[in-house]
């Protein structure tokens, strides 16, 4: 798997993207400071792959996914979106143009409980991009079969096409968000903590769903959450995220078995095990994450780390490759630890 | 259990409620001071012989139907009532019905242009400001809408006076025809809608400041929501986002503030009607009350009741039309 990586074609290029926002001045002359959502973060995303994009509440995920659709204005580098030969600057690109793009480049919602317009039937909510993008014409009967498709392919009962979302179940719900995204045909979808709300019978269903329909329609994901079990299971590559960077990403294997990040290492500890013969010791974070708005000095993990030496509280890591298409920005990597 | 029935029960309901308040409104007016009797007979008293305006009174009374006990002449009026016989004007001296139609048709037809005025300018004033929060004009509108809602009508209606009828007289300051003009048609009502200018503008002043504001906080709190944002990454045109998204949803609170507004507008443009001395429902009524004229203020506290029994289930019904989480039942 990790020879095959080289050989892809890579569908999204990402390079040193930031976004911050701006925080709310509560002096009047106060000089304006920014949440660093995503603090340059550099990564290429391959055709037909499924990343796994982990990390704590408030590092930074969900606005890398949305940001990478442009559903926020990014504040500085690119996102290179190769598509027929051509490759897309997406922030370069007019509102129209991204709109047309977005056909493309799809996300589903983490709650799916609002992020489905009441006032809508499940058939106008899966039907609209439809239409918007002129893959069918308004009230074209063939419409309303492919929509009957999309459904079923999503688990879906036909009869349910006129109802409105206040009438499913969050599982179904969710399917509903799913087929939405993906009666477009996109090449590209964010899943952004999809099956976070859902329970974990229903999670296991939704992520089979997922998987056999990127096997049918050769889709990409970025697979956004802060499961872990869930990530290890559907996804190829994982990278993990601390406090708006990237600091380690590997494929799935190659991360747990010789996770190299001090972080990664602390998280992975915590997943919880059955087995009675395996006595891992438990990493545990001492304190709470750091403010994004005024991150620590060189490694931004120093704070935490219980490796940490001078040079970390001085010196920002780089981002290396350390071979087997394993990057991590730390000084002091760990080496050859099993998980 | 389904919308026909539950609409039946609200319909009894209805019914149940009116004669309730009708008997407690029925009872009210009868035990005023007061002596209706008297007020009819007016000069009378002074210039008959005693005991001839004894007989005359005695006469009126059986005439009017008070001698009979209270309950008897209750009846007496519902009934006439449901029968639309509205009883007689003492004041006038004509049936209420014939009196009572004139100002209604001004009133109503005032506060239609003031609605369509307000709607008309509130609701993309409410839209435009919403997208556009924080801006410049956003808060140029904040302030001029608070202002406007916060100033009383009547000294809106005074400083347009001073404004367009003394300082630049454009507009014509009171009633509703030019005096001594007698066309009909299109002339006519021309003239009509040129007097209702004024006092149009000054009833929607408060009405544009309460709605846009409604408006604009409803759609603040829909545009925050996820399914604005499933909707932008569909890749929906922005117009569609706003227009057909946002803005339903934006409108199921501001039914409600709306339907008691429309109904608050009927019995609020006493004020205006006085200053601009418009022959309208609400001038009528205090003269009604300054004369006890019972009848026709029975008569039109009664509208009122309807009114706004009516406006509830509306309410109601315009619920289900713009939420299909809402249904009528039970």
């Amino acid at each position: 798997m990790n020879m095959q990586n080289e050989n892809r074609e890579v569908l999204l290029e990402v390079r040193d993207l930031k976004q911050y926002f701006p925080v709310k001045k509560t002096k009047l002359r106060e000089k304006q400071r920014y949440v660093r959502a995503n603090d340059g973060i550099t990564i290429d995303i391959y055709e037909g792959e499924t990343l796994g994009l982990v990390g704590e509440s408030g590092c930074g995920k969900s606005t890398f996914g949305r940001t990478l659709l442009q559903l926020y204005p990014q504040t500085h580098g690119e996102v290179l979106y190769h598509k027929d030969g051509q490759t897309i600057d997406l922030k370069a690109q007019s509102k129209e143009e991204i709109r047309v793009l977005r056909k493309d480049l799809q996300l589903i919602f983490q709650d799916p409980y609002s992020s489905l317009n009441p006032r809508m039937t499940v058939g106008q909510i899966i039907g609209e991009g439809l239409t918007s993008h002129g893959i069918y014409k308004r009230g074209d009967p063939a419409m309303r079969d492919y929509i009957f498709k999309v459904m079923e392919d999503c688990g879906l009962a036909t009869y349910m096409f006129g109802r409105y979302p206040h009438q499913f179940s969050g599982g179904q719900r969710q399917r509903i968000g799913i087929a939405r995204s993906l009666a477009l045909k996109p090449r590209f979808v964010v899943c952004d903590e999809a099956v976070s709300a859902l329970d974990v019978s229903i999670q296991s269903q939704i992520l089979n769903l997922l998987s056999d329909l990127k096997e049918k329609q050769k889709l990409t994901y970025l697979f956004i959450t802060h499961d872990l079990s869930v990530v290890k299971y559907i996804s190829d590559r994982i990278g993990v995220m601390y406090l708006g960077n990237m600091v380690e990403l590997a494929p799935t294997e190659e991360l747990f078995n010789n996770t190299m990040h001090p972080y990664t290492e602390a998280l992975l500890s915590a997943i919880p095990v059955v087995d009675e013969e395996d006595k891992r010791e438990r990493i545990l974070l001492e304190g709470d994450i750091p403010s994004p708005v005024s991150p620590p000095s060189g490694c931004k993990f120093h704070t935490r780390c219980r490796y940490c030496q001078q040079k970390c509280k001085d010196e920002v890591p780089e981002w290396i490759d350390v071979g087997n298409n394993h990057y991590v920005a730390c000084h002091f990597p760990l080496h050859g630890k099993k998980g | 259990m389904g919308k026909g029935r539950y609409l039946l029960k609200r319909f009894i309901y209805i019914v149940f409620v009116f004669f309730i308040i009708s008997i407690l409104m029925f009872a009210i007016y009868k035990s005023m001071p007061g002596d209706a009797v008297e007020i009819m007979l007016g000069s009378s008293k002074t210039t008959m012989k005693p005991d001839a305006y004894a007989a005359l009174y005695e006469q009126t009374r059986q005439r009017l139907g008070l001698d009979q006990p209270l309950p008897i002449q209750y009846f007496a009026w519902m009934g006439n009532m449901l029968t639309g016989n509205f009883g007689y004007s003492t004041q006038y001296k004509k049936e209420v019905i014939q009196i009572i139609s004139a100002p209604m048709m001004n009133t109503v037809m005032l506060n239609i242009c003031a609605m369509i005025v307000v709607f008309l300018i509130s609701i993309p004033l409410g839209i435009i400001t919403a997208v556009r929060k924080n801006g410049v004009f956003d808060k140029v509108i904040q302030v001029l809408t608070i202002v406007g809602y916060s100033i009383p009508g009547f000294i809106i209606a005074l400083l347009s006076i001073f404004l367009f009828a003394v300082k630049f007289p454009i507009f014509p300051i009171s009633g509703l025809r030019t005096a001594g003009m007698d066309a009909g048609g299109l002339a006519g009502l021309g003239d009509q809608l040129w007097h209702m200018v004024l006092p149009v503008m000054v009833m929607s002043v408060s009405g544009i400041g309460g709605i846009t504001r409604y408006v604009r906080a409803s759609m603040i709190d829909v545009l925050r929501m996820d399914y604005i944002r499933t909707a932008r990454a569909k890749g929906l045109r922005e117009k569609t986002v706003i227009y057909v998204h946002a803005f339903r949803n934006a409108l199921i609170p501001v039914v409600t503030i709306t339907t008691w507004w429309i109904i608050g507008l009927f019995g609020g443009s006493i004020v205006i009607e006085s200053v601009f001395l418009i022959p309208g429902l609400g001038k009528m009524l205090i003269d009604a009350l300054m004369q006890r004229d019972f009848s026709v203020v029975l008569t039109m506290q009664m509208f009122y009741v309807i009114l706004s029994l009516a406006g509830n289930v509306l309410m109601d019904i315009a619920y289900t039309l713009v939420d299909p989480r809402v249904r009528l039942e039970n």
